[in-house]
């Protein structure tokens, strides 16, 4: 039993790298357009097909496609936000819910037509990694850690601190934390507040839908994969503390580690119940996050 | 006026008594009984979404818990039908109670998050615990007879209804959680404990739809988790009350007559483009809320839930109201 901590504590590393990617797009848009996207993990299961597709025709290795994932999904979603914006800046009811129910339906929405288009079988997008892995071993342990996770976990680190930079030293970054902090305020100084979202909705897409690709290649990837991945988006940014980006990568190990322990020392079913205890504890005593610094 | 209101809901009930007079076609009966269980799921999550502005993703949770119990209880410890429909309610309201407390005290996302989560996460243990018979299901002892299940459900759906409407539109229950819905911190100052108002609205919404869930294992014969812990449930209810009008306890009625009509006619006819369903499903909540924020009911009859609720219990003039309502909608959820 023992012998396999290592292993899982390697294999939490790698997992929690891809949950990186799918919870930071995520936790940024919330933090500046205040919306919860229902649709996050139906984003990913897109961009994930679009990846496959692309693959099968050229026969190219997928990685090499991820910037054209990003570009495509970036320009469908800066496309897009002006709908979201309309619902959110209604006048009638209450626009936040209605945001939550319109996200909502679009996430069955694409559901819908990826079933319809792409069928109910699982496939996964073939690349030249899939198959290699790097074997560790001192003493009477041993750690396999298959390339494909190696190229995700640091897939994900550069996304981290690509968005990290973007954020901290442009003047766009500036803008957003501008815009996160106080709409009105940032108005007055000549931001502009709908073309800024636009943006960030754009990148928000584009990062999601490029982590599809990745997802694509590392594990199998349906038409109703959608829902399991909004769930741990919304997990890990719930335990990181709504809007707060620093926190991400943190709740994401966490997660990671929650789940490969769960597959090596008990049954697997009970993994979404664990992490709905965890949600739940931490709810219950710090619902800001377990760094207390969400929104 | 209430007069009129007391009229027509009796006529409609009036109705609906008499059909098995006049038809034994199981179908009929059958599709008919299925239309009640839909309106009963979406006025039950209307008790959420319309009443106290917090969004229940995970419904089907509480139709499965129901289900599951009933399904339990009959076979593996040899209870009556009658005697599990109560503890069907018990369980669905105890489970909202356990999820509500903690995500309640919280904004709307986290609660529309945790029930969504609630509801995946139970469908997990439903699929690997032996008691519920995992992915193979339950099967229940068939009992034919198409006109006590119209019946059962009819009333236990009547009942809902008028349960709702005392509690919600008669009773002093009604005001409170509209005004928590309206301004959180200004029902606070009033004395009210917005956490205990949102978590009996909760179980007042899940315990129905505990006892649908029950009286389906039954009527049904078969459950698994597929077929009644799925988001699918969810969704519908969801897609009746929205597009209905959220608010009000006529607006889900009607959107869920108009879409389990529409299903209906959908599943016999194009049966080949069962996805396709779930494409108009989500179209049509999308639309909604972009043209028609308050729903079929609401636009056709200016009725537009808050507002009106408000001026009605507080007695202020448009003016302020509109202000309220406005400033709310930037800090709520």
């Amino acid at each position: 039993m023992l012998i396999l901590l290592p292993q899982a504590i390697v294999d939490g590393l790698m997992i929690g790298g891809i949950y990186i990617t799918i919870a930071i797009g995520f936790s940024l848009a919330y933090g500046v357009m205040h919306i919860i996207d229902f649709a996050v993990g139906e984003w990913i299961m897109l961009g994930a097909f679009l990846g496959y597709y692309l693959t099968e025709w050229t026969r190219i290795e997928p990685l090499f496609y991820l910037p054209v994932v990003f570009v495509l999904f970036g320009l469908i979603g800066y496309l897009f936000q002006p709908v979201i914006h309309r619902v959110l800046s209604g006048k009638k009811g209450n626009p936040l819910l209605m945001a939550l129910v319109f996200t909502f339906g679009l996430a069955l929405m694409f559901k819908g037509l990826g079933l319809t288009i792409f069928g109910f079988y699982s496939r996964s997008i073939p690349s030249n990694l899939s198959a290699g892995s790097l074997s560790l071993e001192w003493g009477n342990f041993f750690v396999t850690i298959p390339t494909i996770r190696l190229v995700g976990l640091i897939y994900a680190l550069t996304i981290t601190v690509l968005l990290n930079l973007l954020l901290k030293k442009t003047d766009f970054g500036l803008a957003v934390r501008a815009l996160a902090q106080n709409k009105e305020a940032a108005g007055l100084m000549g931001i502009n507040a709908k073309r800024t979202n636009s943006w960030v909705y754009g990148i928000y897409v584009g990062i999601s839908a490029m982590s599809g690709v990745l997802i694509g290649c590392t594990f199998s990837i349906s038409a109703q994969m959608g829902a399991k991945y909004t769930v741990l988006s919304f997990f890990i940014v719930v335990l990181a503390g709504m809007g707060y980006l620093s926190g991400v990568p943190w709740a994401a190990i966490l997660l990671g580690l929650v789940q490969s322990f769960f597959l090596i020392y008990f049954n697997p079913g009970y993994t979404l119940l664990a992490v709905f205890v965890i949600l739940y504890a931490v709810l219950l005593v710090s619902p800001k996050g377990m760094f207390g610094k969400g929104v | 006026m209430k007069n009129k209101k007391t009229l027509i809901f009796c006529a409609i009930m009036a109705v609906l008594l008499i059909i098995p007079l006049f038809t034994s076609d199981p179908f009929v009966l059958r599709i008919v009984t299925e239309c009640f269980m839909w309106v009963g799921m979406a006025i039950t999550w209307d008790v959420m979404a319309g009443y106290t502005g917090y969004l229940n993703f995970g419904h089907a949770s509480f139709f499965g818990i129901g289900a599951y119990v009933t399904a339990i209880l009959m076979m593996k410890y040899g209870w009556s039908f009658a005697a599990t429909l109560p503890a069907a309610g018990l369980a669905a309201g105890l489970a909202a109670v356990i999820a509500g407390l903690p995500t309640l005290r919280l904004r709307g996302a986290y609660f529309a998050i945790a029930t969504w989560a609630l509801q995946l996460a139970i469908m997990q243990v439903a699929l690997v615990l032996n008691i519920t018979g995992g992915p193979d299901g339950m099967r229940l002892p068939p009992f034919l007879h198409p006109e006590f299940f119209y019946y059962l459900m009819l009333m236990v759906v009547a009942a809902t209804f008028l349960l709702l409407w005392f509690l919600l539109e008669r009773a002093p229950f009604g005001l409170k959680v509209k005004a928590m819905r309206e301004d959180e911190s200004g029902a606070m100052a009033l004395g009210l404990n917005p956490t205990l108002i949102k978590t009996e609205a909760f179980v007042l919404s899940a315990v129905p739809a505990g006892v649908f869930g029950g009286i389906y294992a039954y009527w049904i014969t078969f459950i698994d988790p597929a077929s009644v812990l799925a988001d699918i449930i969810t969704d519908q209810a969801m897609v009746m009350a929205v597009f209905g009008g959220l608010g009000t306890l006529i607006g889900p009625v009607i959107g869920a007559v108009l879409v389990y009509a529409f299903k209906t006619y959908f599943w016999a006819y194009l049966s080949d483009y069962q996805v396709l369903y779930l494409i108009i499903l989500g179209a049509m909540i999308a639309l909604t809320v972009v043209f028609l924020p308050n729903g079929l009911w609401g636009t056709l009859t200016g009725y537009t839930g808050g507002k009106k609720s408000l001026k009605k219990g507080v007695g202020l003039d448009d003016a302020s109201v509109d202000d309220t309502v406005e400033k709310k909608g930037a800090e709520h959820v």
